[in-house]
């Protein structure tokens, strides 16, 4: 055996120096990725700990004992955790009662309820919160003024700007994380294990409690501290519901830190008590559903028997009924009817009109450039997303690169952040940085891209754990170089679930307000910060106008997520933080 | 085309706190145009060392050589793509979102040959596999065994020097394994490539190999064809793994000539060739294939005896278990016709020179 022998089975073109001595195009992309997560993700937080310690010389800890200890603040968390636990609360009983019905009873028109739970998920929070003050704000609200004037019933009003109006808007966005856990953990646990209990003699109570219970209890509990970490995090609705009514929760009180003067240490120290909140709820959160595994172990049993309701059914359906008027029917038609309305009142048909709808689109000039923008930068934000999305998780599931784990979960790290306090922490260190982002589209877009990175790196990790890695390494074998084998085979093969991943994106930075809110300028203004600027200002009825023009965006992308993702966007189990 | 040798090759996996040696200190030569298994249970390193040879896997020790060249080391690794192998996967990985023409073409694509020369090799392989006519076909329209052939034309069509199969079979039914498997060796001799092939099934290795290589707890138990492997085995592992055997215990009683007399329950000895330096009174295990076992009626025998306790009917074979006065039971192949009753008194007849003996280390149990 002579090396010419090897020469000749090594075929031209193939043979290539040791893998240590090139600098491989693979190891550029790898290292792009894991700089861009470092800027977008690290670094950001780092200078939002680094500030929120640094004093007029040196570290102090003068940001956070007045966080700890100012009244402002005290009362902001306070308002905080008590929005945070009414609203975990009634998502709880709604949540749990609604997917019960659904899947263990038999009551009619399941697919309303699961219609109800979509929808209320998908909403963007802030506009539900706007429809629901033109009927229950204390004077003006149509609701209200029906039932004092015209039925005589001052009782029966309702103040929308009080902690229980904002528990409302709250809850009607939040109940469907319990609803989609709790529903699909009821739906997976095997009949045979309640078969089992009840042959041995067990009643129908006694093997709810004893073995349902137990089984499904981490499902339902974890979907409970999600509708907490996002009650929390809502910057739309607290703003909208609370600061009218002078409640001042966590995200609202950072908001006003940043009034002329900006206190950027205060806000920083209690951006980071926000985020203490959220990482100690969602790291339970993941204990509870790491102890779920065994439900799903036997998903493919066979269905539980459905409770017979009787006429009860009828009396569920009601309830049914109204939580979807309540929570979807009646916030959508009030803003269609305010958009067609001259002015908004007892007898808002007498005038209906398309002015609205043609002040907003041509003749302030703020709704092109917001509409351009938004979609600019979900465009663009959803792309870089998935992306870099896919090479990290490619990092992750492929190489044993020492590191790779702490890039996964630097990857996650957004999923405890919320929107105000990415905002936040890019204001402190961008402005650190010679480079003048702030009030660009830039800083909006790596903002964007920032907290949405987690869907980005789940979508192209659940692609990529369905390709066995011996589909790339058979193209590596035969002589395929890295590229090649991710252009041929790797990037053909998870392009359905990156898709799907683009417009999973996509869809909520569409409606992202509550990081746009500290970030945008008035070149760079984006739709929902347009919506709230409008609203604040007062005009009542173009708000509805340009309200409907924001959801008929986000209704356009839902449907081509689902379409296009096969009903993955609205049945994921773990929800992605699509709040505003 | 070209051979393989392997030296001193390591590998272990996990935390550096609990790892677990995969491949320990491996020592094999693969010859030119042979064909070569790796047989072991599940967990022996032959994957492994079939992915270390390959190149996706970096060793900790040792090198990897083909025709003199190190391919592999433990600070130089020529990557997959460069090594002009060929592999064929477990799992077929053919790939779903191209045909079976272009997964075939694919390599040739790389290596810049023209499309018409390119069309004309793919046929070719196509119909060494006989798959000929399904260039169009997508893989999820076809069989499982259909995949495993365009699995193989694709590593084929690119006439590498060296082709590794990793459990290709595995996944096929019975009938189609076997007809699968006579192809394979058709194949090898045809085109003269080296073939290392992993399995875990004895039969499919004594089938098809020139060599064959029993892995067991990551180190090599034995090399050789695959008469000796079976027939010879270099220790109880791989008499134990290599298809069905009695493995007795039993004690030297008494040494001349090369010749051990071992007594393996009383009234019941055997003369089998000696190790080095074995002992009288030393305890020993012997390992007797059932189908060296052969059963009579006891006439006045009153030396090696046994009590038929079960039958196993298997169709080409009847199964006995003859128990032995010390309780020993001996597993025993027959032919179908020859039939005894349960709790029947038969006279055992072994052929001892087709038995292996074993020293009994420390901490054997049995």
């Amino acid at each position: 055996m002579t090396t010419d022998v090897v020469s000749a089975t090594l075929r031209p073109g193939l043979a290539r120096p040791p893998l240590r001595d090139r600098l491989k195009l693979e190891h550029v992309v790898m290292g792009g990725a894991v700089v861009a997560l470092i800027v977008l993700v690290v670094l950001p937080l780092l200078s939002l700990l680094f500030g929120s310690v640094k004093g007029e010389d040196g570290l102090s800890f003068d940001h956070f004992s007045e966080v700890l200890s100012g009244r402002l603040y005290l009362t902001a968390l306070k308002n905080s955790l008590i929005l945070g636990a009414w609203t975990s609360l009634f998502s709880l009983v709604l949540g749990l009662l609604l997917a019960w019905a659904v899947s263990r009873t038999d009551v009619p028109c399941k697919p309303l309820i699961q219609l109800t739970a979509t929808l209320s998920y998908l909403s963007p929070p802030f506009l539900t919160a706007i429809a629901l003050t033109y009927l229950f704000s204390p004077n003006a609200g149509l609701m209200n003024v029906l039932m004092r004037d015209t039925a005589g019933l001052p009782w029966l009003t309702f103040n929308i700007f009080s902690m229980p109006g904002l528990v409302l808007v709250t809850v009607m966005h939040t109940f469907p994380f319990v609803y989609l856990l709790a529903s699909s953990a009821l739906l997976s646990v095997d009949a045979s294990y309640e078969e089992a209990a009840q042959i041995l003699g067990a009643s129908k109570l006694r093997t709810a409690l004893s073995i349902t219970a137990p089984l499904v209890a981490p499902a339902i509990l974890s979907g409970t501290l999600l509708a907490f970490v996002n009650a929390l995090a809502l910057f739309g609705s607290q703003a909208i519901i609370g600061l009218p009514a002078r409640i001042f929760t966590l995200p609202t009180r950072i908001y006003a830190l940043f009034d002329y003067p900006p206190e950027y240490g205060l806000a920083s120290a209690l951006s980071l008590v926000l985020v203490l909140i959220t990482v100690v709820a969602l790291y339970l959160q993941r204990a509870f559903l790491a102890r779920r595994s065994y439900v799903t172990l036997a998903g493919k049993g066979s269905r539980p028997q459905l409770m017979q309701l009787g006429p009860l059914r009828w009396v569920m359906l009601g309830v049914v009924i109204v939580i979807f008027i309540v929570s979807i029917g009646a916030p959508y038609a009030t803003l269609i009817a305010v958009s067609f309305s001259k002015s908004w009142g007892l007898e808002f048909w007498k005038g209906l009109t398309l002015a609205n709808y043609k002040f907003i689109l041509f003749d302030y000039n703020v709704t092109q450039r917001a509409i351009l923008n938004s979609l600019m930068l979900a465009t663009a934000a959803a792309t870089i997303a998935v992306i870099l999305g896919a090479v990290i998780g490619w990092i992750d599931l492929r190489t044993r690169i020492p590191g790779r784990r702490f890039l996964d979960y630097a990857a996650l790290i957004p999923l405890g952040l919320p929107g105000i306090v990415v905002a936040v922490a890019l204001i402190q260190f961008w402005l650190a940085m010679p480079v003048a982002l702030y009030g660009t589209l830039a800083i909006l877009l790596l903002a964007y891209v920032g907290r949405y990175i987690p869907l980005g790196v789940r979508a192209a990790n659940s692609s990529l754990r369905q390709i066995d890695p011996s589909l790339e390494e058979s193209a590596q074998i035969l002589g395929a170089s890295w590229m090649t084998t991710m252009r041929e085979i790797t990037l053909p093969l998870i392009r359905p679930g990156l898709f799907a991943g683009w417009l999973l994106v996509f869809v909520p930075v569409i409606q992202e307000l509550s990081a746009s809110i500290l970030l945008f300028s008035s070149s760079s203004i984006t739709l929902a910060v347009a919506v709230y600027n409008l609203y604040e200002t007062g005009y009542i009825e173009p708000v509805a106008a340009l309200a409907m023009i924001n959801m008929v965006i986000i209704g356009v992308a839902i449907w081509l997520a689902n379409w296009v993702g096969g009903g993955r966007l609205v049945s994921r189990g773990d929800a992605a933080p699509v709040s505003a | 085309m070209a051979g393989i040798a392997i030296r001193g090759l390591s590998k272990s996996f996990g935390a550096r706190d609990a790892s677990f040696a995969a491949v320990a200190d491996l020592d094999l030569e693969i010859k030119d145009n042979s064909f070569v298994t790796l047989l072991g249970p599940s967990g022996c390193g032959k994957t492994t060392t079939l992915r270390l040879i390959a190149g996706y896997i970096v060793p900790d020790k040792g090198t990897i050589e083909v025709d003199g060249r190190v391919l592999s080391s433990p600070g130089a690794v020529v990557s997959p793509e460069a090594r002009g192998m060929g592999m064929v996967f477990q799992n077929y990985a053919v790939w779903p979102h191209k045909t079976v023409f272009e997964n075939v073409v694919f390599g040739l694509k790389l290596r810049r040959v023209p499309t018409a020369a390119a069309k004309k090799q793919v046929e070719t392989a196509l119909s060494l596999v006989n798959l000929s006519g399904l260039e169009g076909r997508y893989p999820n329209e076809l069989s499982g065994g259909q995949q495993q052939r365009v699995a193989l034309a694709r590593s084929l069509v690119v006439e590498p020097s060296i082709l590794l199969l990793d459990e290709p079979l595995s996944n096929l039914d019975a009938k189609l394994r076997e007809r699968m498997r006579t192809e394979l060796k058709e194949l090898q001799r045809r085109t003269g490539i080296t073939f290392v092939y992993v399995t875990h099934d004895q039969a499919e290795a004594l089938a098809l190999s020139d060599h064959v290589a029993v892995m067991s707890g990551g180190r090599l138990q034995q090399y050789g064809t695959p008469f000796e492997v079976y027939a010879h085995p270099a220790n109880r592992m791989v008499a134990d793994f290599m298809g069905l055997v009695n493995l007795v215990p039993g004690k030297v009683r008494a040494l001349a000539n090369g010749v051990g007399t071992v007594e393996l329950s009383p009234n019941f000895t055997l003369d089998v060739a000696a190790l080095d330096g074995l002992k009288p009174g030393e305890a020993v295990d012997i390992a007797i294939r059932p189908e060296n076992i052969r059963l009579g009626g006891p006439g006045g025998a009153t030396t090696r005896l046994g009590k038929i306790t079960n039958q196993v009917f298997l169709g080409n074979i009847n199964e006995y278990y003859a128990t032995l006065s010390s309780g020993q039971v001996l597993r025993v192949q027959t032919h179908p016709l020859q039939q005894f009753k349960i709790g029947e008194e038969v006279a055992i007849e072994v052929d001892a020179t087709q038995c292996s003996v074993f020293r009994r280390a420390i901490g054997d149990t049995t």
